[in-house]
This record gives C-alpha cells, structure tokens and sequence, in this order.
C-alpha cells in the first residue's frame, strides 16, 4: 500500500555556530594547519550531530583575526553544504575586532526572533593585541550574544587564558588547553559536536547536580588526547 | 575521539570469552560505540569514558545483564567487558539492522511509513514499556534519539538502556528536555514508571503529528529557545496545544504541520492524547495514559484503517465523527473525494474494517488472547471464480459456523470462506461477529 500521509515538517529553528579562528603569525605552521584539518574533520560530526535533532537547522559561518578581522564565510552556511577554505597565519592578533563583527551580525534584526542559542567557538594561541575589552562589550550588549554558547581553545603554553574565560564570560566551562596537533584535532571535533548537541537538544540531565548557571549547560571535556611527554607547543 | 579502543584490539569479556574490536562507528557523551566480532559475530560495543565509567553504573550494568531484556525489541546490554588494569569498561550488544530507522528519520520525511506501519509502531512501543515496567524496570529517558522502527512494518528497536533502574531508585539521569515529564523539569521528581508513561506519550504524539504536543503560541514567543525557555514550556507553564479548555498555546504558523494531521485521525485517539496532556501533565498518579490504552487505541485505530476509492490515501473509519455528522462519512483527506466504506466486522465492541487486504488475528476472536498478533486467523479473499465476491477465509485450524439473515447455518471449514453480505453472522468459537455494510 502506499505511503501517503499529509505534507509538513516539524518546525525547525535555526543554530548558528560562527568559528572565530586566530590566524596570527605565531599560528604559522603546524598549528594553523592542524586548525585546518581539525575544522575540515569536524564537519561530519557536526553534521551527524545536527542530524539527530529534527528541530535545528545547523548553519555555520566563520571569522579570522590576525592584523584585523575577516569573515572567511560570511554567509550562514547549513552543515549539509559547508566546506572548509584553508586559512593561512600572519600578522598580530586582532581577537576584539573579531569579536565586534560577530557582535554585527548577531543584531535583532539579522537574527531574527526565532532562533536557538547561537554558538561561537573560538580558536586562540596568544594573547590579544587589540582593545579585546570594547569588542568583548560590543558582543555581550546583543541579546544573542549574550544568549550564546561561547567555548574556546587555547593552543599552547603562550596562550593567554584569561581573555579566553573572560569570552566565555561562565566559571564552570574553561578553555581547553591543547598542546599537540592531535589533542587541537579532536578538541575541535569535540567542542564543536558537544556544544551543537547540547545546543539542539539537552539531553540526559545529570541528576543531583545544582542549577547551572549557564542557560546551555556544556559537559566537561574528557581527556582529549596525550599530554606531557611529546608535547611539542 | 576515536581512541578509547584500537581495531584489532582484543577485550576479553567478564564471562571470560573475548572479542575482537572492528571498527569506531560513533561517540556519544558518556562514551564511545565500535563494532566488535564476538564468537563469530558482529556485534556492537559500548565503551564507556573513564569519568562515566564509575562503579555504580558498572553494578547497575551487571544487574541489568543478569536481568536479561524485558523483549526482543530492546537492545540489551548482553555481556560486560573489561580491560582489565586499564580504566574503563564496555558491554556488547546486538547491532541495529539497517531496516531499522530513526524516529528522527521520520520526523523530517527520511522515512515514510504507511498509517498501519506507524500505529503498529505505536502498539509496539506501548507494548515494549509494559513489558519494561511490568518488570518493575524504568527507562528514565525515552525520547526520540533512543527508539527506531522499520517503515515497512513498524517494528520497533530499543537503544541506550544503559540507564535503565528499578523504579525507586535514584536515576543518574533526569531525561531529555521536551520528553521529561513537567514535574522532573520543576524539580518536584525523579524518573520513574510514571514519567515514563508521559515521555512515552510525546513520543507517540510527534510520530503521530510531527510537532510537540506543547509548542504552539507559546513556544514561538521564545526567541531564543535555550533552557531556561525550555524549562518554562516544558514545566511551569505546560499547556497542551489543543486543550479543550485552555487555548492560549494552539498552534500558529511555525506548527502549521500539525493541523495536517490532527483533524484525520479518528476521535477516541485525539481524546486519548488530550487526556495525556491535559490530566496527564496534572496528575501523574491517575491522569496519565497507561501502555494498555496505547495498545488498545494503537489496535483499534489500525482496525480503523479505510482506503480512499479514488487515490488509495489510508483514511479512518470515525464512528464518533459519522454520528455527529449526521450518519455521513467525512472525505478523504488527501483526494477530498468522497469516501465509500468497505464492508466492516463488529466482534463484541470493536470494529474492524474489511478491506481487500484486511487479516483478523486471534486477538480479534478470542478474548482470552488479547494483542495476540502472532498469526492470522482470518483473511479477507476473493471467491477464485467470481471476483467480485469477497469472502472472509478461516485460516484456524477450527470450524466456524455462519447465520445468515434468514436464520441458515452453515459450517465454515478450515480454508473455507465466509461470503461478506450484510447481517451475516459468523461464530468463531469464543465470540460472534457481524458483517455490516
């Protein structure tokens, strides 16, 4: 017999996940490419992710940030069609310029008035060299900003956490540290996936636990990889 | 992540048998799964994360192994394996057979099943909890990420029950937001077999209308639908979108798709859901569905089943509908075209409509054996030399006896059929049905 029943989808809102990717001088190299391949290897997750939750539409979009700031993909992208564009490192590390173009397009009107939290994951190995501050303010006076789930990584032992937790702006989510390409690797695929799932559906609330404070509780990141003995950053 | 386990890895079992690990096929938040070969076959393998892999999940997986799975439906933690000295512990199960899709599948039109697929989906799952429950056994968090089903027959698949307790216990989990009954999200309590039974309902109403049974107006007055929101819709302010007496969360124009499919289904399953979520969202204890009236509804609304004359759309015969409308029968909701009823069976309170491929079971015949659906007892057929008379075949092992109108009885042997014209009695054995028309 045939399948016919009425037309229709569930209702779907949109998750807006923007990478903001620092690309400064000292990101040359095999961190920079790492980056590169971590992104391009977290788009099936991702995508897997998204799949499992008919009610959001995943659309991803990206940032860079060296000597200023640039929307590498300025249009907001589904998982099902994103590609990757490699990046390439140079100059100093303008993270609040960054900052104040997401601020952008996260404005009411661009957004619109349904929509889940967005989430804006920020990859960084240094220090700001910009007025990290005033874009920080810029982002956090939008509602969606403010509304946004903000994870960040911190590649090797120069970068500086403290903007870094000040981005994500909660004590109990840290930046993750990572101090080798195969950690950076799976830290992007994780964070990325946990925070859309987390995002798109909260599942299996731990019990017991107090209220976050958060109005996305993330999981804490497992051990994400070796640590020590080869640590080459 | 895929680092817990290598391919090729050898895990010895707690039974003291080993297997063998293929291949990484996901990770989920408390672990990982890969596909393992275990005494020559695939089976998958769940590993847990060294920070969920506590002792007290690995006693609540033990007990469940000895406890052995409530139905074949469930995918049932079968075998528990450790590394031994390494952290960390997994267990095996059956894969799920490519068959099989997501709930989720269906809810964005990957998978398309037929109305008798989808209530026979409905009949399964209601049945796969009872059998759950009757165990004393609660799931803590059915949501549509942990059940799949055959488009083709309805068959139903269980995953994740790694959180299955004995009802009381303290669950390590609270649910899935939008499947969590309104007093886990308030805070007022903890999984049990009464949450259940109402995360069961969303269930079945999304697979049924494709929307939640409370996102309507209120969902979209939410901009940002993040917890805090979630909790407000979900808990405090629960209201079910077509609740009789409450209209202030109908659907709007985001869950238009609801109104699609609402209006076609038959009366008693529409009053079934709004007594889920109306005296179901109040009162746990005595407002809520049981699996039985799932199973019940489920049964009688694929005996509801009609096609349409003109473009074969599966309709429902609505006796409560025919009756407010005058004795007129509703029209197709696909075509519009008016609808023209099949020849129908009344056997004790239930009606099951004869169409040309129409199977009564021993459920139908025998009270004794209620949701008995191992085995056809009756199939409507044509008569081989006369194709436009229809029959319904004794496919028993037991003779039936027909009353006609005018009183004649007649035997109806095994293999025999029963020429369907109105008043036409059969007498099955246990019970005594009528033709009508």
């Amino acid at each position: 017999m045939s399948s016919k029943r009425p037309g229709g989808e569930m209702a779907k809102r949109p998750l807006h996940f923007i990478w903001l990717v620092d690309c400064s001088g000292s990101m040359q190299g095999d961190k920079i490419q790492s980056v590169n391949f971590g992104i391009r290897e977290a788009i099936t997750p991702m995508r897997d992710a998204a799949n499992e939750n008919p009610t959001a539409q995943l659309l991803v979009r990206a940032i860079t940030f060296a000597s200023g700031a640039q929307w590498i993909i300025s249009q907001p992208t589904d998982i099902n069609s994103f590609t990757w564009t490699e990046v390439a490192a140079d100059g100093v590390t303008d993270m609040g310029q960054a900052l104040e173009m997401v601020a952008q397009v996260l404005k009411m009107e661009v957004m619109g008035d349904r929509a889940l939290p967005p989430v804006l994951a920020l990859i960084s190995d240094g220090i700001p060299t910009d007025n990290f501050g005033a874009g920080l303010k810029k982002l956090m006076a939008e509602p969606w900003g403010k509304k946004a789930v903000r994870v960040a990584i911190a590649i090797g032992q120069d970068a500086d956490h403290e903007p870094l937790q000040k981005f994500i702006g909660n004590s109990e989510i840290k930046p993750i540290q990572v101090d080798n390409p195969q950690a950076l690797v799976r830290s992007i695929k994780w964070l990325s996936t946990t925070a859309v799932k987390a995002v798109s559906m909260p599942v299996s609330q731990v019990k017991g636990k107090p209220d976050s404070s958060s109005n996305v509780p993330m999981p804490a990141p497992p051990q994400l990889g070796p640590s020590s003995a080869s640590d080459p950053w | 992540m895929n680092e817990l386990l290598k391919p090729g890895q050898d895990i010895r079992t707690n039974s003291g048998t080993m297997c063998r690990v293929d291949k990484f096929l996901g990770g989920g938040g408390q672990g990982e799964v890969y596909r393992a070969t275990w005494s020559g076959q695939p089976y998958a393998l769940k590993w847990y994360f060294a920070q969920t892999a506590t002792p007290k999940q690995f006693q609540a997986l033990q007990a469940l192994v000895d406890k052995g799975s409530p139905s074949p439906q469930f995918l049932w933690p079968m075998e528990l394996c450790s590394r031994g000295g390494a952290p960390g512990y997994g267990y095996l199960i059956r894969l799920r057979e490519p068959r099989y899709k997501g709930i989720v599948d269906l809810m964005v039109r990957r998978a398309e099943p037929t109305f008798r697929a989808l209530a026979s989906a409905g009949l399964q799952l209601a049945d796969c909890y009872l059998q759950l429950h009757a165990r004393g056994l609660c799931y803590c968090d059915i949501s549509y990420g942990n059940v799949f089903f055959d488009p083709q027959t309805g068959d139903v698949l269980i995953c994740d029950n790694d959180n299955v307790i004995v009802n009381g216990q303290t669950p390590e989990i609270a649910g899935t937001l939008g499947f969590m009954a309104p007093e886990i999200v308030t805070g007022s309590a903890l999984p049990s077999i009464e949450t259940d039974k109402y995360s069961l309902a969303v269930l079945l109403f999304l697979m049924f209308t494709l929307n939640h049974p409370l996102e309507g107006k209120k969902e979209s007055a939410f901009k940002a639908l993040d917890v805090p929101a979630k909790k407000v819709l979900y808990g405090a302010e629960a209201v079910f979108i077509f609740d009789p007496k409450d209209d202030s969360n109908r659907p709007d124009r985001h869950h238009a798709v609801v109104n699609n499919f609402w209006p076609i289904y038959p009366q008693f399953l529409r009053d079934l859901f709004i007594k889920a979520f109306t005296a179901g969202l109040k009162d746990a204890k005595h407002g809520r569905v049981t699996e039985n009236e799932w199973k019940t509804a489920m049964t009688r609304l694929r005996d509801s089943i009609v096609y349409c004359p003109r473009c074969t759309a599966e309709n429902f015969y609505d006796a409560d509908a025919i009756k407010t409308s005058g004795g007129k029968e509703l029209p197709c909701w696909s075509c519009k075209g008016a609808m023209a009823l099949p020849f129908r069976i009344r056997i004790a309170r239930t009606v099951t409509m004869l169409n040309h491929d129409t199977k009564l079971f021993p459920h139908h015949i025998d009270e004794q054996k209620l949701f008995d659906f191992s085995k056809p007892a009756a199939e409507v057929s044509r008569h081989p030399k006369d194709p436009s008379q229809w029959g319904l075949k004794n496919l028993t092992g037991e003779k039936w006896t027909m009353t006609v109108m005018d009183g004649a009885m007649k035997d109806i042997e095994p293999g025999r059929s029963v020429p369907l014209a109105p008043g036409v009695k059969i007498n099955f054995g246990k019970t005594v049905g009528e033709i009508a028309y």
